[in-house]
């Protein structure tokens, strides 16, 4: 029954990181198209910033890790001026390249300026602590992890539909001409899909580095792969479909720890990918892909 | 069977090429040491990726990014097949199911590897082919990992990061310039082909295609299996002048060093393939000596590790910011020579 409980516990802290970094990618995409590669980088500029901080600036975690979340928005918006503005309305095809070749950039410019090897951040081993809840023994982490994943869906769903920004956002999903027509400037629209894509990314990046300990060039490569996964097996673009497809890789990704033996440890992405990759034999478009003709939206 | 006019066309463009191809082949084998001819056989290899690659992804305009995995399965298939036994007894020391217990013909091997990343492309391939461009582009790139961490864990077939020595010599410089040649040709007769232009078509709308009687999946997947061939081949070539490969060269480093070419190049053209190959080959060996802290003119430079990840990211920024299609854009090689 604990064992159960807290295997549950894991699933879920496992499904809500996935499902940040999902959502963030799902509204950006869902709004310019653009398939962002470089979001693992954007997690890697919050988790240095940590790293200066600490050394340079002050010990205390709460500075330490507003710092990293802001540095998250203020990288994510960057990327939004500097090159994704350029490919705003190109196709998806030319987006989601320049967004691989932004994260490339990124990932070298890491290794030249930083160091190609991981560096210990210490300063958020507090929140880690093992805690009991109707006497089940679970960490602390784990349930920071769920609850403010579940705080922040809240909010974003709030914040979509009770603000004027927020239903220009939907609106913009769904026919962008038409919102500007209707006098929404889109830039604002634009930054603000990449202020919240940041924002995802920089609590993403806490749970992270505070799980592993440590930065290095490619630290948000494994996490972000795996909410593309997320992505598309939800269906792109589709919010709802990104927090589902997040929590489902979760439950798949523990389900894989329990059950393959110790042995096959290393196999456990490619047994969890190809579990994933039979939901889209029955569903190609992703499980809650809008279902919307092709020819639609030019 | 009578051409159409875009066919003959084709046909000059491909031997224009060939006669490039050929052209740098003879210069190189003229003109350079032991260490230039090897790096000259590496940009061909690289140039049969690319060209494996614009088959689907110029027509079809889907961002592969599995492209290496099906290189590497082709090269240690054709490998664990042609090397000989007594070799295979230290290099795959403890390989299953007979692996270590027979050897073959060159040819014979390079076929059986052919047919079984084939058969997994076909395989792989109906699953891609039903999706979007985007959902497509990250199930290859899983599909990129999920090969990879096959290669790391069975090291008793694959020997995962460690060398898997012993593979004989078969190819030389001359046999991959004319392999290259073949191949030019005919992704050149793809591309101009029934379903060269069907696929074409429903990349440019898939809906109006499908409209005119397109059986868009069966083009997409024709592609597709093609495209795996054509990079098993890749990975045979690799694995037969070589004679030792890893699990390393087939992942995302040679990915993004490929999308670079094609994409500088420009993916719709044949032409843009083998451009962009030469370009970003000959570039990068430039790159990588000034990564090393070379001393120029008087002027020590300081050594600056990632410089090439960072002008290949680079390239591909610049590419798509300011010429999306690429150098050669729609142009083939022969739009300079003949009149429209």
């Amino acid at each position: 029954m604990e064992y159960a409980a807290q295997q549950t516990m894991n699933a879920l802290a496992f499904g809500a990181e996935y499902a940040l970094l999902a959502l963030g990618l799902a509204i950006v995409f869902s709004i310019m198209g653009l398939v962002n590669f470089a979001h693992g980088e954007v997690i890697a500029v919050g988790g240095y910033t940590m790293v200066a901080f600490a050394a340079l600036i002050t010990a205390n975690p709460l500075i330490i890790i507003f710092g990293a979340v802001g540095a998250c928005i203020i990288a994510s918006l960057a990327l939004e001026r500097v090159a994704f503005r350029p490919v705003r309305y190109a196709d998806a095809t030319t987006g989601l390249l320049t967004a691989f070749g932004v994260s490339m950039i990124l990932q070298n410019l890491f290794l030249l300026l930083v160091s190609p090897r991981p560096i210990a951040v210490t300063s958020l081993y507090f929140l880690d602590w093992p805690m009991e809840i109707f006497g089940i023994r679970v960490s602390s982490l784990q349930v920071f992890e769920s609850v403010s994943t579940v705080v922040v869906i809240m909010a974003l769903m709030m914040f979509l539909r009770r603000t004027k920004l927020g239903l220009a956002m939907r609106a913009a999903s769904l026919d962008f001409e038409m919102v500007r027509l209707m006098g929404i400037k889109a830039n604002r629209v634009f930054a603000m899909a990449f202020m919240i894509s940041g924002l995802l990314a920089g609590l993403a990046c806490i749970f992270i580095m505070a799980r592993r300990g440590s930065v290095d060039p490619h630290l948000g490569f494994n996490p972000v792969l795996k909410a593309f996964v997320a992505c598309v097996v939800g269906g792109f673009g589709s919010l709802p479909g990104a927090v589902l497809g997040g929590f489902l890789l979760g439950a798949v990704e523990v389900g894989m720890l329990v059950l393959l033996p110790q042995e096959y440890g290393g196999m456990k992405d490619a047994f969890v990918f190809g579990i994933i990759g039979l939901v889209l034999v029955w569903r190609p478009d992703g499980i809650l892909s809008p279902a919307q003709e092709k020819g639609d939206k030019l | 069977m009578t051409l159409s006019r875009s066919q003959k066309r084709g046909l000059v463009g491909a031997t224009l090429l060939a006669f490039v191809l050929i052209a740098v082949g003879i210069a190189a084998s003229w003109f350079g040491s032991r260490y230039q001819l090897r790096f000259v056989y590496g940009v061909y290899v690289n140039l049969l990726v690319v060209l494996g690659l614009q088959v689907f992804m110029g027509n079809a305009r889907m961002t592969n990014l599995s492209h290496s995995a099906f290189m590497g399965i082709g090269a240690y298939v054709a490998a664990i097949c042609v090397t000989p036994v007594a070799m295979k007894s230290i290099s795959l020391p403890d390989a299953p199911w007979g692996l270590d217990s027979f050897e073959l013909h060159p040819i014979i091997s390079a076929i059986i590897a052919v047919v079984i990343t084939g058969v997994l492309a076909f395989l792989l391939g109906l699953l891609i082919v039903r999706m979007t461009a985007t959902g497509a582009t990250i199930t290859s790139l899983a599909i990129l990992v999920i090969v990879h961490s096959i290669f790391l864990f069975r090291t008793d077939i694959f020997k995962g990061n460690q060398a898997f020595f012993g593979i004989p010599q078969v190819f030389s410089l001359t046999s991959i310039v004319v392999l290259s040649v073949i191949v030019v040709i005919g992704a050149r007769i793809f591309r101009e082909s029934r379903w060269g232009i069907q696929l074409r078509a429903t990349a440019d709308d898939e809906i109006g295609a499908a409209a005119m009687g397109v059986n868009v999946f069966h083009v997409r997947l024709i592609a597709w299996v093609l495209s795996g061939v054509l990079l098993a081949v890749a990975g045979i070539a690799y694995a037969f002048y070589l004679g030792t490969i890893s699990a390393r060269p087939f992942y995302f480093n040679h990915v993004f060093l490929t999308l670079a070419m094609l994409i500088l190049g420009g993916m719709r053209t044949v032409t843009g393939a083998v451009l962009g190959t030469f370009l970003i080959s000959f570039g990068l060996e430039v790159v990588r000596w000034l990564e090393t802290g070379p001393t120029l003119i008087g002027i020590s430079l300081p050594e600056v590790l990632g410089l090439s990840g960072i002008t290949l990211g680079a390239v591909i920024v610049l590419t798509m910011g300011f010429r999306p299609l690429g150098i050669m854009g729609d142009r083939e090689i022969e739009d300079f020579i003949l009149k429209k």
